[in-house]
C-alpha cells in the first residue's frame, strides 16, 4: 500500500520543487521518512499576517492520497481555523461524510486529486480570509468578529515571533 | 441503554465515531480479499440455508441453471468499480477482439478530465498506473491480475481512475445527466460527493455512465425479496449483448460467471 503513496509523495516533492507556489516552501523533513513534512507558509500580502513566516508538519497515512495528510502549526497562531494545539481545521483535509466541523457541503472537500500544493494554498487561504462559521478556536473566532483591531493586534505579534524579533 | 449514557465532555466523540468506523472497515477488510477466487453457487446458497432466507435459496437453484460461480468483492462501497473493473480486464486477457479500442478509449480519458479542470498533475498520477494496467492485459495471466486486484494501493488507484472516468463522463454530458440526480445543485457537486470519493457506493447512474464511458456493457443480476424464483437481469445499455454479468445482492455487487 505504501508503494503508491510513497511513489506519489516523491513526484509531488519533484513538482513543487521545481514549481514552487509563491510564499510556500515545502518538503519532507528528512529524504529517509517521505510520510512528514514540514512547510513554511509567507503569511499573505495585505492581510494582517503578512511578512510573518510560519512553520506546520505534515503527517501523511499510508495509503495517501487516499486519506488527507493532517496538518499541524508548530507555532503559535491565533486564528478562528486553528486548534490551539496548531491543528488546522479546513474542509479540504476532510473527506466527504467525514464531517466533525459541519462544513457547508459545497466546501471543497478532500479527493485524491487534491495534493500537498492544493492543501497549503488552501491554508493561505485560509490565514487570509478566516471562516468563522466553522471555528476551530472560538476565541480567535470571536476576536475576528467582534475586535478586529484586537485581532490584527495579537497577528502582529504572532508575525514578529515568526521573525524571531 | 438510552438511560445509561453519560455525556463525557472530555471526550472527543467526533474522534471516537471515526475510531469506530476504522475498526469496523479493518474487520472487513482482514476478513474479506478485495477479489476473491472463483466460488460455486453451491457454496453461496450455504449462506442462505441456515437461515430463514427461501427467497435466496430459491433463486440461486434457478440461478444455476444459467450460472455456475461468483467472484466475490470486498464490501468497501467500491464493490461494483472493482467487480466491474476485474471482470472487464479478465474478459481481455483472453478475448483480444475490443482490446484496442478499449485501451485508445482509456488513454484519451485523461485529456477529457483535464480539459474538464481537473488537476493535470494528479490526474497524470493515476492515468499513469491505471494505463500500466490495461497495457499488462497484453501479457499477464489470470492470477497475475487477481494479486494485482489484491495489492491494495494499486486496486485502489484502479478503483479511483474509474471513479474519475464516470465523474468525468457525467460532467461532460451534464445537460442530459442532471435529470437522474438528487439533492445535489449541480452534477459537478453529485460527482465531488457520490462518484469521487472512495468507498462512496454506486447506483444506476454510475454504471450507465461507466458502460457508456468505456464502451465495455454489462448486465447485472438483481437478486431482491421480490415475489418469484426469478432474478431480474438489467442490461446496461439497454440494446447491448454484455459479456460481462455481475450479481447484485442488496447494497453489494459480485462478479458472477456461466
Amino acid at each position: 500500500m505504501a508503494g503508491s503513496a510513497l511513489r506519489r509523495l516523491m513526484a509531488e516533492y519533484k513538482q513543487l520543487t521545481l514549481n514552487p507556489p509563491e510564499g510556500i516552501i515545502a518538503g519532507p523533513v528528512n529524504e529517509e521518512n517521505f510520510f512528514e513534512w514540514e512547510a513554511l507558509i509567507m503569511g499573505p500580502e495585505n492581510t494582517c499576517f503578512e511578512g510573518g513566516v510560519f512553520p506546520a508538519r505534515l503527517a501523511f497515512p499510508p495509503d495517501y492520497p487516499l486519506n488527507p495528510p493532517k496538518m499541524k502549526f508548530t507555532c503559535e497562531l491565533f486564528h478562528p481555523n486553528i486548534y490551539p494545539d496548531g491543528r488546522v481545521c479546513i474542509s479540504i483535509l476532510h473527506a466527504p461524510g467525514d464531517d466533525p466541523m459541519g462544513y457547508e457541503s459545497s466546501a471543497e472537500r478532500w479527493s485524491p486529486v487534491q495534493s500537498v500544493e492544493k492543501i497549503l494554498l488552501s491554508v493561505v487561504s485560509m490565514l487570509a480570509e478566516p471562516n468563522d462559521e466553522s471555528a476551530a478556536n472560538v476565541d480567535a473566532a470571536k476576536t475576528w468578529r467582534e475586535n478586529r483591531m484586537k485581532f490584527e493586534e495579537i497577528a502582529a505579534k504572532t508575525v514578529r515571533k515568526s521573525l524571531g524579533i | 441503554m438510552a438511560d445509561d449514557f453519560q455525556f463525557d465532555p472530555e471526550l472527543n466523540y467526533d474522534e471516537a465515531t471515526l475510531e469506530q468506523q476504522r475498526q469496523i472497515e479493518k474487520d472487513i477488510a482482514d476478513a474479506q480479499p478485495l477479489i476473491s477466487d472463483r466460488i460455486g453457487l453451491d457454496q453461496v446458497i450455504k449462506e442462505y440455508t441456515a437461515g430463514e432466507d427461501q427467497v435466496f435459496v430459491r433463486k440461486i437453484e434457478e440461478m444455476k441453471s444459467t450460472y455456475k460461480c461468483v467472484r466475490k468483492t470486498r464490501a468497501d462501497g467500491n464493490c461494483f468499480f472493482r467487480a466491474y473493473g476485474y471482470a472487464c480486464f479478465e474478459n481481455f486477457l483472453t478475448d483480444k477482439a475490443d482490446y484496442k479500442r478499449f485501451h485508445e478509449v482509456c488513454d484519451k480519458t485523461k485529456d477529457d478530465l483535464i480539459t474538464l479542470g481537473f488537476p493535470q498533475f494528479t490526474i497524470e498520477d493515476f492515468h499513469t498506473n491505471f494505463m500500466e494496467a490495461v497495457t499488462k492485459l497484453e501479457t499477464i495471466d489470470q492470477e497475475e491480475l487477481i494479486s494485482m486486484f489484491n495489492d491494495q494501493g494499486l486496486s485502489d488507484y484502479l478503483v479511483v481512475y474509474l471513479r474519475l472516468i464516470v465523474s468525468g463522463l457525467l460532467q461532460k454530458e451534464h445537460e442530459f445527466y442532471a435529470n437522474f440526480i438528487e439533492g445535489y445543485a449541480t452534477v459537478k457537486d453529485f460527482c465531488g460527493h457520490e462518484v469521487e470519493p472512495m468507498g462512496k457506493e454506486s447506483d444506476h447512474i454510475h454504471i450507465t455512465a461507466l458502460t457508456q464511458a468505456l464502451g465495455v456493457p454489462v448486465q447485472v443480476l438483481y437478486m431482491d425479496h421480490s415475489e418469484g424464483s426469478k432474478c431480474n437481469l438489467h442490461v446496461f445499455p439497454e440494446d447491448s449483448k454484455p459479456s460481462i454479468t455481475l450479481l447484485y445482492r442488496p447494497g453489494h455487487y459480485d462478479v458472477l460467471y456461466s
